[in-house]
């Protein structure tokens, strides 16, 4: 069964005048994210069903304190990080949970490229991530195997291209940053998120 | 750098003129009456109790809903949102402006003529059926008043900032191109290609185009507008801005063609609002309207539609024998379906547009002291434009428009709410002096955040000369069509004039036309 917690992101500003105003809703997560959080190409919003809480809430976390989602050319972080400046550690955990209860449905492959290139680059990306990029929490990496592709490339180019991954207090960003170095460019990208799709297939 | 005109290209130019009228199409309807414009208008089979779902209570849905039920169709709204109507939203006081990120509650004052319509704004005399819908639905309709010459052109490049009257901006402009146009004639050899007669009218209207002087000399012109004087006294003239100075802005390319094309015939709006146009609809269909009932399904059978949508806390099924959907295809991308790949290659190829809206209240009408009675004023920076507004003419307080960009409005959409109106102040300081201290309670509209919108009006790939391309025009036709003859995508994303509510109408018009013939034609 899916659970829609109507969770109160922000209470609604303590005006006089508050009882006769319009209440607004907040399950906004799907309307970005899609129904019970597969993910949108069309608002390139990744899927969050099926997302490691600790994952989740970390990125809640540094959107909430301006550690992902600042740099002028990050757009779609750009779009996410209002969202989650109003969110309080309570509302994050609420959030965990109705994520929690979302049906996990793999994410449709979109990307193709040459899966014996993308293997070898996947190997350093395995120290961390898994063989089978199951995520790894000891080490901080999530999941890949099941993401949408569309999603991780743009997240790649961000690291690249320094829009993410370079905020001081952003330790793991940085980690990943270190590591995209070894990517050159379009095509590598292109072919290591492949091989990961290839992992789920 | 830019060559300036040598008199012999321009010599060249005006020879050629004489031969244009060969390669533009003249007189092809020569002696045929015009007709009446028609509205699309419909006439549906009587419904059977046959059932339909609509998804989205924009203006398409809407008039889906009653064209249906005017036949006798049992039709169900589905309406995300706590309201209808879409990109037709009407901010006044306690409006709530549901951006992601930006939630707000204007304060405007509580008056019928504070309003600000956020979405869709203007109606040309030519859209038809939006008219029509507005007349059968008792919607009450003004003049909109979009090109007002005593408005203001400001540019940091010209005049050191300094603001100027459209109509001296534009009278000196015309002044100047018709002074040069004169000379480069009287250089001519009149008689090729023009006759006596045809070269005494064309010089005629020069003059008057640019009110030059007898010797054919533009020094400025009444038509610029008063310094004093007019009535009891002689009228005196306002001084000449330099040619030059006229040209240190781009306005020179855009200023004489406003009031061109869409935006050039007679403009309309609906009295009190745009939503009043909603509201006509809802005094129909507002019965079949299922509110904050978010679409997350959507599964065509062949015999019918099953729609799952998310309301109070629960999810809920309906089924119905057709589906109509004004959703805008970057959220239906998001649902779970079981549309056929090429629908999907199609929705996905559209793209989301980006326009952004702000509004002030204005404590006093400083605008009508300036003898300002609606119109825009163009400022050349990321503001663009303040509207004034035709409602409340005299009245102590009004609403403007702050700012509209309406191409790429990522801007200001990307700042804080602070930011925005701070850039808005700034902006209209450098036409209005004391803009800051007039002007209160902002409300700003960035239409690519707004809550189950996130966009403004689909924008499709085209190329700039070839319109559009096989490419594009092949997802378009995929999209128009249904699928299995049950579910169709219609409202403006689903034409080939996205952005007008007009487009929004036909689509649906197309729609159900298209499931009429089909169920007419239907063995029994
Ligand atoms: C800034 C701006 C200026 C404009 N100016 C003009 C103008 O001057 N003149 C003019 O004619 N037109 C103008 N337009 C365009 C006009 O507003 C639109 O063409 C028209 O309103 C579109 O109607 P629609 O039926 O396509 O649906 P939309 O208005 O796009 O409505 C879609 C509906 O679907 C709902 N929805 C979304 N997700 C879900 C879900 N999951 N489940 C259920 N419902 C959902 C939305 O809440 C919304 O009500 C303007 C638009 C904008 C944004």
């Amino acid at each position: 069964m899916i659970r829609l917690a109507l969770i109160c992101l922000l209470c609604i500003p303590s005006l006089a005048s508050a009882a006769e105003r319009e209440p607004f809703d907040d399950r906004y997560c799907t309307t970005c994210h899609g129904t019970d959080g597969r993910g949108n190409e069309g608002v390139q919003a990744p899927r969050l069903a099926g997302m490691e809480p600790w994952y989740l809430k970390r990125q809640l976390e540094n959107y909430r304190d301006g550690i992902r989602g600042a740099h002028p050319d990050d757009i779609e972080g750009l779009a996410m990080q209002p969202m989650a400046a109003m969110l309080t550690d309570e509302s994050i955990q609420d959030i965990i949970e109705w994520v929690g209860g979302w049906n996990y449905v793999p994410a449709e492959h979109t990307i193709s490229g040459d899966l014996d290139a993308g293997r070898a680059l996947y190997q350093p990306c395995a120290t961390c991530h898994g063989a089978d990029a199951e995520g790894n929490e000891a080490l901080g990496a999530p999941a890949l195997a099941g993401q949408n592709d569309w999603y991780m490339v743009t997240q790649l180019r961000n690291f690249l291209a320094g829009y993410r991954g370079v905020h001081p207090r952003d330790v793991y960003g940085a980690q990943m940053r270190v590591m995209t170095t070894g990517l050159s460019g379009e095509n590598d990208i292109n072919n290591v998120v492949a091989y990961i799709n290839s992992l789920s297939d | 750098m830019v060559k300036p005109v040598s008199r012999r290209e321009f010599l060249n130019l005006l020879a050629a003129a004489g031969g244009a009228g060969a390669v533009v199409k003249a007189g092809a309807a020569l002696g045929i009456m015009p007709a009446d414009a028609a509205a699309s208008t419909l006439d549906l089979a009587a419904g059977n109790g046959r059932s339909a779902v609509i998804l989205g209570g924009g203006i398409s849905g809407l008039a889906t809903g009653y064209e249906l039920g005017k036949a006798g169709w049992d039709c169900t709204i589905l309406e995300a949102s706590h309201r209808c109507g879409g990109r037709i939203f009407t901010v006044r006081h306690g409006t709530l402006i549901d951006e992601l990120g930006n939630r707000q509650y204007c304060e405007f004052d509580d008056e019928p003529h504070m309003y600000f319509n956020a979405g869709a704004a203007r109606i040309p005399n030519t859209h038809r059926t939006l008219l029509n819908y507005c007349k059968e639905l008792g919607v009450e309709l003004e003049i909109f008043i979009n090109e007002n010459k005593t408005c203001w052109v400001q540019d940091d490049a010209m005049l050191g900032g300094k603001p100027v009257r459209n109509i001296e901006y534009t009278t000196h402009l015309r002044g100047f191109v018709a002074e040069m146009m004169v000379k480069a004639m009287h250089e001519t050899d009149m008689d090729e290609p023009f006759t006596e007669k045809e070269a005494e009218i064309l010089l005629g209207m020069i003059r008057s185009f640019g009110d030059l002087s007898e010797d054919d000399v533009y020094r400025g012109s009444l038509n610029a507008g008063f310094d004093s004087g007019g009535f009891l006294s002689q009228g005196v003239q306002k001084d000449v801005i330099a040619f030059r100075d006229l040209l240190k802005t781009p306005f020179a390319m855009r200023l004489l063609s406003t009031n061109e094309g869409e935006t050039g015939p007679i403009l309309l709006q609906a009295r009190g609002g745009m939503d009043q146009i909603t509201e006509g609809f809802l005094r129909q269909v507002g019965d079949r309207v299922s509110y904050r009932a978010m679409v997350a399904s959507i599964q065509v059978r062949d015999d019918g539609v099953d729609v799952a949508y998310d309301q109070d806390g629960a999810r809920r099924q309906i089924r119905a024998d057709y589906c109509f959907n004004c959703i805008p295809t970057h959220l239906v991308t998001g649902f779970e379906h079981n549309f056929p790949a090429d629908y999907v290659r199609a929705l996905k190829h559209v793209l989301r547009g980006e326009a952004y809206k702000a509004a002030f209240q204005a404590k006093e009408r400083f605008w009508e002291k300036q003898d300002i009675y609606g119109g825009i004023s163009w400022m050349n920076n990321r503001s663009q434009q303040i509207w004034y507004p035709v409602a409340g003419i005299h009245r102590q307080k009004g609403v403007i428009l702050a700012a509209y960009d309406y191409g790429g409005g990522m801007y200001h959409t990307r700042m804080t709410q602070q930011e925005r109106v701070e850039a808005h102040l700034a902006d209209g300081e450098n036409v209005h002096a004391d803009y800051r201290n007039l002007v209160e309670k902002p409300v700003t509209v960035g239409w690519h955040r707004m809550n189950h919108m996130l966009g403004c009006s689909a924008r499709w790939r085209r190329s700039f000369r070839e319109g559009w391309t096989g490419e594009t025009e092949q997802h378009y036709r995929t999209l128009q069509a249904p699928v299995n003859g049950r579910h169709y995508m219609i409202g403006d994303q689903i034409s080939m004039r996205s952005a007008w509510m007009e487009s929004a109408l036909l689509s649906a018009h197309w729609a159900m036309a298209d499931l009429d013939r089909r169920l007419r034609n239907a063995p029994a």
